[in-house]
């Protein structure tokens, strides 16, 4: 027995209130539940209600129905608890990053495979060399600015396309991309308790770190840019 | 997975194994496989099943195709080339932990 176009959607809107807002979590849940309550239906021959409540605490949602009277047990059952669900999405959350954090290091060991990659780099370092002797004080603006570029990138990405906006591969890649943020602030927290303030710390430190996270940064972008054209193809196919 | 926490350790196995006979399959597929397979006697929850799927997919050992079916879209897992390889190891693990047990089971039949 096929659901209709209403129940799917009741499905989806079912997700949304249990706090399933990423919109690529939900499409594997939607998709799973819709099979299984369809399956119910068929050959087990129950009700629609039933047989999505049956789903709901196959997730792992648990249900106390001690208390609560018969014909509020499919409302009360839908949404007395939404752990499964966020157990799921805790796990996904977990594995997206442990398979960006392995793209990233693959993307890396080949580009320093590469003569052209060495070259690029290379050039990056007489860059910020050149830029020293000439004017040390640039040396911090333009180490920032390539250390925020992820940043910059994964912000134009989120403003201009809707796709990127409650996804959770989005939210993932974009942590990923933030790491090395991260890294630049713990340089400027062991710095900052012998200096009174940026512009007295050592101008070769800003230079020092931007071409040491370069290679980093660099694959950052590749992978987001990456996972952004998948996630689009998705989305695409959903809402189009 | 309801029946028994025995089955948990090879459930990685069962799903390798399941797609390296199928093209791709998806998550429910998947289920209603296993419980066909073994008439009804392994049932794989949805709690265990997509944890397990999700961290194969990390791990590079499954790919991911995504295709509209009836309003809706459905995630097709699918094995890697790297995949491909490691099921033939998980197997051959497998079948050397049941020769193993066996033995100490059952020392007649080893």
């Amino acid at each position: 027995m096929k659901l209709t176009k209403q129940e799917i959607q009741f499905i989806d809107s079912y997700l949304i209130k249990n706090e399933v807002k990423f919109w690529d979590v939900r499409l594997e849940l939607l998709d799973h539940i819709v099979s299984a309550v369809e399956d119910k239906m068929t050959n087990e021959g129950i009700s629609f209600n039933e047989a999505l409540l049956d789903v709901h605490r196959g997730f792992g949602n648990q249900f106390i129905e001690y208390g609560v009277s018969k014909n509020k047990i499919f409302e009360k059952g839908l949404y007395q608890s939404n752990s499964g669900f966020k157990k799921f999405i805790r796990q996904k959350q977990k594995e997206l990053g442990r398979k960006y954090r392995k793209i990233i290091w693959k993307h890396l060991k080949i580009k320093f495979s590469t003569f052209k990659f060495w070259l690029e780099y290379a050039s990056v370092i007489l860059l910020f060399i050149i830029l020293y002797q000439f004017k040390p004080e640039a040396c911090f603006g333009v180490g920032l600015l390539v250390l925020i570029l992820p940043t910059i990138y994964s912000s134009y990405y989120s403003f201009k396309d809707k796709s990127t906006r409650k996804s959770l591969s989005f939210s993932m890649a974009t942590s990923s991309a933030m790491a090395v943020w991260s890294l630049y602030n713990l340089s400027f927290y062991i710095l900052k308790n012998n200096y009174e303030n940026v512009l007295s710390m050592p101008h070769s430190f800003f230079a020092i770190v931007a071409c040491v996270f370069y290679p980093m940064i660099r694959v950052n972008i590749e992978v987001y840019k990456k996972v952004y054209n998948e996630n689009k193809k998705t989305f695409d196919l959903k809402f189009l | 997975m309801s029946n028994s926490k025995l089955y948990k350790g090879s459930l990685n196995t069962i799903i390798l194994k399941l797609l390296n006979e199928h093209d791709k399959m998806y998550g429910y597929e998947i289920t209603q496989k296993v419980k066909a397979l073994t008439k009804g006697e392994l049932k794989i929850t949805e709690g265990a099943l997509y944890p397990a799927l999700h961290k194969l997919e990390a791990e590079g050992l499954l790919d991911v195709e995504v295709a509209k079916v009836d309003n809706r879209l459905r995630k097709y897992y699918k094995l890697t080339e790297t995949g491909t390889k490691e099921t033939v190891t998980k197997l051959e693990e497998l079948a050397e932990y049941i020769k193993t047990m066996q033995a100490l089971v059952n020392p007649k039949l080893a």
